[in-house]
């Protein structure tokens, strides 16, 4: 039945009316089949809308568009941000897999046959409007058809080209939005083609797009995995020669297997999420209604998926897949060697996101004309078009500070352009080049380190950059639309209650009255106070808020409306950033290093954040503006626990999903003893909270979060370990000469525990280990320098001990190859204080405010937070 | 300790088998632009910026010998290889030099920095001694580009032999060409294909990949298992300078090794005239977005 949808077409018709998208585009013909809505042949450059067909993939967008009431801006740039991979579909296929090394497995994630349990494995959401082939009305018959994926709105076009060249990308035909006024490139439409966007089609995973593959073979495809239908002979396992403990391979290591698609990713992919409102009955089979575009997915596994297709007992799997459902480290591909997943922030009432003016930002902005002489690397105008020029400059500018510490902060267009790098976009041309490689320990090559990614550069060479620069207006008003608007408690109690009876009322004063129920009479109004008094100086974007930090008493109204955006005036978080030390949680996500200078996003930080002071209180590097973390929004607290930058705040949340390969929960608990670091026993192991979003097990989660939050005595420490050895080779081997399937040399296996503590993910995802070879060489060629320059950094003692050590190491290492570990294991303060960029360990510490406060105002405060 | 040798002397043959030799007669190093840089690694240019603004012209490509490239520095190598496309996938037997990288001191670079004294650290074989057996042993490679598949010539094989790393019979005979002349020992298969350059990611290179060689036909445990996953997990990638000419990239595990250069001097006559005239050839991989110049005599 949910396909009958796309096939009724008047609904396109109201869909656009409502819209004003163009009342002269052709409307929608009644059941026509969906092939018919394909493109037959590429627009022209700055066709008009009405020139353009209609997809029937589409059609539910502006449907949803419509009941959002999103304008022609607004609508285009959700369609953006739902679908454009931008080029990325060439990085989840080959740039990941054979330059960084990482092997995903699509077919694990994907697969049609798994649908029901790709929510719980994966936290992705389902597509609504694809079929599992072979269900009722699903156009594909088997899953030969669709070499195993499940078929989606467009593949009735798509699978026609899988093996061959040709295929139109249906953002060919994407409706835009009317350039906006007095744009700097306008009036004219000089945007770049929307083919750039390139969209695709679903793979039955929301914000995960797939592409015909034309340099797939069939015949080979089915010699190696036995039907089209089944990925299984290019995923399986094999084994490693000799037995010896190392990882398994697979054929996905074989970069001369074309798949029948490339996959790419949306920003959805993370982003979209359920709506906490309107909540799906069955999360495996959501409709479009319960679907949103901005709060962030809370479950996604996006993580464990980007190394689904690496052996458990690889350094790449251990490293990755420790984010909680949720986050993400968005600097483990781009890798600053500081382990420190964060949560998908929640975009809500971003009209009333605070901005800070006066920064200092270096960036480029829009212009008509480059002065002579010519100087591409401070003014340049696109080749053949009228004036679409850009001049780099530095200015005072009002930002928006976006990322945990605040990082991203040269504007909101550019923000959002980088989460196309976070997603892959771009790679090949502007990016990869870029980053730094692990093997690389050679300080006088490429590749040692970091250097700057160029945006002059990559919109020069990256027609996928200019394809959604020149759309990023849009999407920032999508940003804006009601789509973002708060999704509070008393309303999405009163959308449950109108499903069983339309006519329910639950308003405010109900929501008062049932807290104040569970929390103590007036704990509503008493928790304001609470609020006000304890947590508004760093919780309130209202100005008057400031004078808290003196002391002064203000009165403060939460609930105030915007006359202006028509939503809450405050905020509920200043932004403003706050040294970690002080607030004292997991602090590695504030050394995140990629917006320094010299590094691979500098361009995308202000000077004036590089120019913050360093935290005196932490010991590790922390110097380029790092060590800070932002004071966010508590906005719909109910609905986003467990909480702080990483979800480790709160239980534990997981999928429980049928195949027990992809439970990752239970691969990966989380809580140890606080004196060795040690998993706690499975009977001592609190269970995890099993995946709800509906509104009352949102308001549950929260409820134990903030019980953790307010108590922090009574937290059981987490920590993420090393759940098995890790086996990793560094350079090449050497044949044992009489054994022929040993192979003898440079295998290292890290365990999971050494001297009777366990060794967390972080101690060799922080492991600065170039600086540590570097400073290896230089004891041996240059002692005195090194020791000179440990003294200096560590003290004269201190130093003189390192230095000594690594001396000794070189020995060790000389007479035996392999003995690194060994060395390092008599050793272990070089690796886990000396060279590492992070220490911390335990990571729901910290945040300890209002721990002081009595049981009742506790209460008040949970109380108070949930209506807003 | 004999166990060890034996180690060191597979190692030492292997490496230079499946990669490519060098060449001392030429005393100049070609004549083409490159962009300044410094000796840390963030001195070093950014490669679109280079080729936007250093584009090799055909005249450039064709001062690049096989002789000559192993007399710079390993960035003035990293700086050609960048501005190469990979060209088209070659076909039939192709000469081999290889030629090992080498710092702004002009000695090697592994003795730069290791100076021998950390060699269980990095790489424990010397470079100079891999350059003379690759001289001896290893003679070139041979492309069978409908297959995507390619063999690596070997012209000696009693070392090897000799070190127990052969396995023959009767059942399994050893592959064998003639080129000019002379026979040829056919080993170490590899998988052909364009794919993603470990050096330079805005255009793909044609990758010699020996991961799954025991998947291909005329694999033969010994030796050829010694290159694949299981082995050194060796990964070549190449671009074209000129028709005829290849710079190629050798890897250990992704860790780079070696250049090597393959030439084939009957193509490079063949496609002179038209590839100077014009500066284009078949191009069998992706090619990026960045606009590349052409830059010929008549252009």
């Amino acid at each position: 039945m949910r396909r009958s949808l796309f096939f009724i077409a008047p609904v396109i018709v109201a869909g656009v009316l409502a819209l004003g998208l163009g009342a002269n585009r052709p409307s929608a013909q009644p059941a026509a089949p969906l092939a018919a809505a394909a493109p037959a042949e590429a627009p022209a450059p700055g066709a008009t809308p009405a020139s353009r067909p209609l997809h029937a993939q589409d059609i539910p967008y502006y449907e949803a568009c419509a009941r959002e009431g999103l304008n022609a801006s607004e609508c285009a740039g959700r369609l953006i941000w739902f679908k454009a991979t931008a080029g990325n579909d060439r990085f989840h296929t080959y740039v990941f897999q054979q330059r960084v090394g990482v092997l995903i497995d699509w077919f694990r994630v994907l697969r049609a046959d798994q649908h029901g349990d790709r929510f719980k494995a994966w936290g992705a959401i389902n597509d609504p409007a694809c079929c599992v082939p072979g269900s009722d009305n699903c156009p594909a018959k088997s899953l030969d058809e669709t070499y195993g994926f499940e078929w989606c709105p467009g593949d009735e076009e798509l699978l026609k080209y899988v093996g061959k060249t040709g295929y139109q990308d249906p953002a060919c035909d994407f409706q835009d939005a009317p350039l906006k006024d007095g744009d700097p490139h306008g009036p004219k439409d000089q945007r770049q083609t929307a083919c750039d966007l390139k969209f695709g089609t679903s793979t039955g995973a929301l914000g995960i797009r797939k592409f015909p593959n034309p340099r797939f073979n069939r015949e080979q495809w089915v010699a190696l995995n036995g039907s089209a239908g089944t990925w299984d002979g290019y995923s399986r396992k094999i084994a490693a020669a000799g037995g010896s403990g190392e990882p398994a391979k697979s054929r996905l290591l074989d970069g001369s297997v074309e798949p029948p698609f490339l996959i790419g990713t949306s920003c959805g992919s993370c982003h979209i999420s359920f709506d906490p409102l309107n909540p799906p009955d069955d999360p495996a089979n959501p409709k479009w209604e319960n679907i949103k575009g901005l709060l962030g997915n809370q479950y996604t596994r996006i993580s464990e998926i980007m190394v689904s297709g690496m052996a458990t007992n690889t350094l790449e799997w251990q490293m990755f897949a420790h984010a909680r459902p949720g986050a993400s480290d968005t600097s483990a591909i781009p890798t600053d060697q500081v382990n420190n997943p964060g949560t998908i922030n929640p975009l809500i009432n971003i009209a009333q996101r605070p901005v800070f003016a006066n920064e200092a930002v270096l960036k480029w902005r829009k212009t008509t004309s480059c002065p002579e002489p010519k100087d591409e690397a401070s003014c340049w105008c696109e080749p053949g078009r009228e004036g679409k020029c850009w001049k780099k400059s530095l200015e005072k500018e009002t930002v928006h500070h976006i990322l945990k510490g605040g990082e991203d902060s040269i504007g909101a267009l550019e923000a959002i352009q980088r989460v196309y790098f976070n997603i892959g976009s771009c790679s090949e041309q502007c990016w990869v080049n870029h980053l730094s490689d692990l093997r690389q320990v050679d300080p006088q090559q490429r590749g040692f380190g970091q250097t700057p990614f160029n945006i002059g550069q990559c919109r020069r060479d990256c027609p996928n950059f200019r394809a959604i620069e020149d759309r990023l207006p849009n999407i920032l008003d999508f940003f804006l639309s009601a789509e973002a608007h708060a999704t509070d408690l008393q309303a999405a109690r009163e959308t449950m209650k109108q499903r069983a009876n339309p006519a329910a009322i639950y308003g405010f004063k109900e929501l008062v009255a049932d807290l104040e129920k569970e929390f103590g009479k007036n704990s509503v109004v008493r928790g304001e106070k609470v609020f006000t008094e304890n947590c508004a100086r760093c919780h309130s974007s209202e100005p008057e808020a400031a004078q808290l930090e003196t002391g002064t008493a203000v009165n403060l109204d939460y609930r105030k409306v915007n006359e202006t955006s028509r939503i809450r005036n405050d905020w509920l978080g200043n932004e403003k950033p706050t040294p970690v030390s002080e607030v004292g949680t997991f602090r590695c996500r504030a050394l995140h290093s990629n917006h320094m200078a010299g590094h691979v996003w500098q361009e995308y930080g202000s000077e004036t954040l590089r120019a913050q002071p360093r935290d005196p209180n932490i010991k590790e590097p922390a110097d380029g503006g790092r060590g800070y973390y932002r004071n966010i929004s508590l906005l719909n607290l109910w609905a986003f626990a467990p909480f702080m930058h990483n979800n480790a705040l709160g239980p534990e949340i997981c999928g429980n999903p049928e195949h027990p390969e992809n439970d990752f929960y239970a691969q990966r608990p989380r809580y140890v003893d606080g004196s060795n670091v040690k998993l706690l026993p499975p009977e001592q192991q609190p269970g995890c909270v099993a995946y709800d979003p509906s509104v009352e097990g949102r308001f549950k989660l929260y409820k134990m979060s903030m019980e953790e939050l307010l108590n922090p005595a009574k937290r059981i420490p987490k920590v993420t370990l090393l759940n098995q050895d890790v086996s990793l080779r560094v350079g090449p081997r050497l044949w044992d000469g009489t054994d022929k399937e040993k192979l003898l040399g440079f295998q290292l296996t890290i365990p999971s525990e050494i001297d009777g503590r366990g060794v967390t993910a972080g101690t060799l995802g922080n492991f600065q280990h170039k600086a540590f070879v570097v400073d290896l060489v230089q004891s041996k060629f240059k002692p005195e320098e090194l020791q000179a320059r440990l003294a200096k950094q560590y003290g004269a003692e201190e130093g003189a001990k390192i230095a000594g050590d690594l001396k000794a190491i070189t020995g060790e290492i000389a007479s035996q190859p392999n003995g690194l570990v060994e060395a390092l294991k008599k050793r272990p303060y070089l690796v886990k204080q000396v060279y590492s960029s992070c220490t911390a360990e335990v990571e729901n510490e910290g945040h300890r405010f209002g721990e002081d406060l009595p049981e009742s105002d506790k209460k008040a405060l949970i109380a108070f937070l949930a209506t807003l | 300790m004999q166990k060890r040798a034996i180690a060191l002397l597979a190692a030492a043959f292997l490496a230079p088998m499946l990669f490519g030799c060098t060449n001392k007669e030429d005393k100049n190093p070609p004549a083409v632009r490159f962009a300044p840089f410094g000796e840390g690694y963030a001195t070093k240019p950014d490669f679109a910026q280079l080729e936007h603004q250093f584009p090799l012209s055909v005249e450039e490509l064709y001062k690049i010998t096989p002789k000559n490239l192993a007399l710079l520095n390993q960035e003035e190598v990293d700086q050609i290889y960048a501005r190469l496309s990979a060209g088209p996938i070659p076909d039939g037997p192709y000469e081999g030099d290889l030629f090992f990288p080498k710092g702004g001191s002009g000695k090697l670079r592994l003795s730069e920095i290791a100076g021998g004294g950390l060699r269980g650290l990095l790489v424990n074989v010397a470079g100079t001694k891999l350059d003379l057996i690759g001289e001896t042993l290893w003679k070139g490679k041979v492309f069978y580009r409908q297959d995507r598949l390619l063999r690596n010539r070997i012209e000696d094989l009693s070392a090897l032999k000799a070190a127990g790393l052969v396995e023959e019979s009767a059942e399994t005979p050893l592959q064998k060409i003639t080129v000019k002349g002379k026979d040829q020992w056919l080993l170490f298969p590899a998988r052909l294909y364009c794919g993603q350059s470990l050096l330079d990611g805005r255009r793909e290179s044609i990758i010699i990949d020996y991961a799954f060689t025991d998947q291909l036909p005329g694999y033969r445990k010994m030796p050829d298992m010694m290159g694949g996953r299981d082995g050194f997990a060796i990964r070549d990638e190449i671009r074209m300078v000129r028709p005829g000419l290849y710079l190629g990239r050798a890897y250990i595990d992704r860790s780079f090794v070696v250049n090597f250069v393959l030439y084939n001097d009957e193509v490079a006559e063949a496609a002179k005239a038209e590839f100077q005239k014009t500066g284009a050839v078949q191009e069998d991989c992706w090619g990026g977005t960045q606009a590349r110049a052409v830059l010929t005599a008549t252009k």
